[in-house]
């Protein structure tokens, strides 16, 4: 009984020692204010009709994006089919339904694996500032950002071969330096801070002052290159795909169709123009949301 | 600032180091034996065997990679498994071409994106204003390679007035000058809309400081605050990110010259990943990251220099 009640308090008082706000909640509130900053919203909006589609692509593409139908192929836009049909005569609409589920696949999954270990040594470094550890990472984080990015990344999946999975590897590869970079800055000052201190004083293991006390507090910058850069992932992945390096065909990806689009560039414009429009598209969204974001944490911009 | 650039300098070396290294162990990654990858299914067990002499293959991984340095440092990057050219050769007679289209589709893009984003800094609210946001939307909306496509579909077949194919070295000047304008156009367009807003944001800040309303106060011609004191300042925030650019430049160029078919590096370093022809990939990438880590290297030195109040340990 005595041990539970002083275990209770003692929980308290770590959450009350640590005046850190709730990832959660900084989330939500972060959200909360892009909404109200102009674009911001608008980037929202088209970022949630991309992931619905994501998501249910089975249910609302009209057709299956593999299926042939090669009497009726290079039409335009048309009643059948809305943004018409590709050199197999497949549905051009149901094709960049589907290649929204790769894009968005790709994107989160590069972003978050390169900015999980990317925040994870940069902070590890900033925390061990000046040891040998410290130089390790910075040096490990100077060759990687080094490369050309996507020089790398294709060099990556050229070596492993082309697969959805390796192209999320290769992505999120190159990405990381610049999230540990970010990471590593910010928690130069915010070690610094009172709370870390004391936290510090009151013993608690490093391992858990990193995660609890200085990563949910340098989260903020990392944030906002994380919107910036899921747009990047996108136009790799349909990059690397176009190369023919990417996701393998006949899986529906822009890239994929692009690179299709080129090769009958002659016989159709609509196999280029849809998958640039969706590329196009997407990019603005992210830059509008992620540009909503940079206001939304950034205190000096808020006051504007 | 003297200790700052000697720092800077040789920290290149042990990046550079790194970045070798990373270059040779891509080799572990491949799946299989690498001279069998490389030769393809059909190659006879004598060539792999010749093969794995010629690249030291059969030796233990310090070795190699000793072998490899060495030959680095001795300016040796190997022949290529296929055609038996030095990679060498292979880099120097393409690097001129992709040399060309950064420079210039980066150098017209800087001009005309900087003097956009000052004018439109200059004159808030008007069309030039309103023409930088939508170019600088356009710029981010559509990547280097989509830019490729569109300018093909556009000016190549609906429209056939400008030439597609190639680097077109045999129409002399005039036919370089013709097959250079949609590459760089598609290559540069990101970068004027990029350029044209980041000056426009940092003139905006500028033109807001103490020093500019001084120079108001002391009546100095409108025309000279702006585009002499306010863009000098305006300007720094530029040069970094062009330093960065070129890493970017050099990965659009490979999309741009394999879609214009264009013999540069980019067409060479991905005709070798589809021919598997690793001692040319390793060699092309190394060669376009010197490049990027010596542009890094010029820009945070120059930035130095434009940019007196930054004060280094």
């Amino acid at each position: 009984m005595n041990t539970t009640s002083s275990k209770r308090i003692s929980g308290q008082m770590n959450r009350q020692m640590s005046l850190t706000p709730r990832w959660t909640e900084t989330l939500i509130m972060a959200f909360q204010s892009v909404a109200k900053v102009k674009g911001g919203l608008i980037g929202a909006i088209f970022i949630s009709v991309m992931l619905l589609s994501a998501i249910c692509a089975q249910w609302i593409s009209p057709y299956d994006p593999n299926a042939q139908n090669i009497i009726q192929r290079f039409t335009g836009p048309g009643t059948a089919h809305l943004l018409g049909t590709d050199y197999l005569g497949r549905d051009i609409l149901s094709r960049i339904i589907y290649g929204c589920r790769i894009a968005v696949l790709v994107a989160f999954g590069a972003v978050s694996l390169s900015s999980i270990i990317g925040v994870f040594l940069g902070v590890m470094a900033g925390y061990n500032e000046g040891k040998k550890f410290d130089y390790f990472i910075i040096w490990l984080f100077d060759i990687v950002r080094s490369f050309p990015q996507i020089i790398l990344a294709l060099a990556i999946v050229a070596v492993m071969g082309p697969s959805l999975v390796n192209v999320v590897v290769a992505l999120a590869f190159t990405a990381f330096p610049f999230y540990g970079r970010i990471a590593r800055a910010q928690t130069l000052s915010v070690k610094e801070a009172d709370y870390v201190k004391a936290a510090e004083a009151m013993g608690q293991k490093p391992l858990t002052i990193i995660l609890r006390h200085i990563t949910p507090n340098i989260m903020a910058p990392v944030i906002v290159c994380l919107g910036m850069d899921m747009a990047t992932m996108i136009i790799w992945e349909s990059g690397l795909s176009f190369l023919g390096l990417g996701v393998r065909p006949p899986t529906a990806s822009w890239g994929i169709m692009l690179r299709n689009g080129y090769k009958y560039i002659q016989v159709s414009p609509w196999m280029i123009l849809w998958p640039a429009v969706a590329i196009a598209l997407s990019m603005i969204a992210f830059s509008l949301f992620s540009e909503g974001l940079r206001v939304a944490l950034d205190p000096k911009e808020r006051e504007r | 600032m003297l200790k700052y650039i000697i720092k800077r300098v040789l920290w290149v070396i042990p990046t550079l180091l790194g970045v070798l290294i990373i270059l040779f162990s891509l080799t572990y990654l491949m799946p299989g034996d690498p001279a069998s990858a490389m030769l393809g299914p059909r190659a006879t067990p004598e060539l792999v065997e010749e093969l794995n002499n010629r690249l030291h293959l059969n030796e233990n991984m310090p070795t190699r990679l000793g072998y490899y340095l060495l030959g680095v440092v001795k300016g040796d990057l190997g022949t290529s498994v296929w055609s038996g050219h030095s990679v060498s050769s292979l880099i120097s007679s393409s690097l001129p071409h992709t040399a060309l289209l950064a420079v210039s589709s980066l150098g017209v893009a800087a001009v005309i994106g900087v003097f956009l984003g000052a004018f439109g800094a200059i004159r808030q609210n008007s069309p030039i204003s309103r023409f930088v946001t939508i170019v600088s939307l356009l710029g981010v909306a559509v990547p280097d390679f989509v830019a490729a496509l569109l300018l093909v579909l556009l000016f190549c077949v609906k429209f056939p007035i400008l030439p597609s194919i190639g680097a077109g070295t045999d129409g002399g000047i005039l036919g370089i000058a013709t097959h250079l304008i949609l590459p760089a156009t598609a290559l540069g367009i990101g970068w004027v809309g990029y350029l044209s807003r980041l000056t426009r944001e940092s003139m905006v800040d500028v033109l807001d400081s103490d020093y500019i309303r001084t120079a108001k106060a002391f009546a100095l011609p409108q025309r000279s605050i702006a585009y002499v004191y306010a863009l000098k300042n305006a300007i720094i925030p530029t040069i970094t990110v062009i330093g960065l650019g070129v890493g970017k430049l050099l990965g659009g160029a490979v999309f741009v010259e394999i879609i214009f078919n264009r013999p540069g590096l980019g067409k060479m370093i991905v005709d070798a990943v589809y021919a598997r022809d690793f001692p040319v990939v390793q060699g092309g990438i190394l060669v376009a990251t010197i490049l990027f880590v010596l542009a890094n290297l010029l820009a945070d030195i120059s930035y130095g220099f434009v940019n007196p109040q930054i004060q280094y340990d």
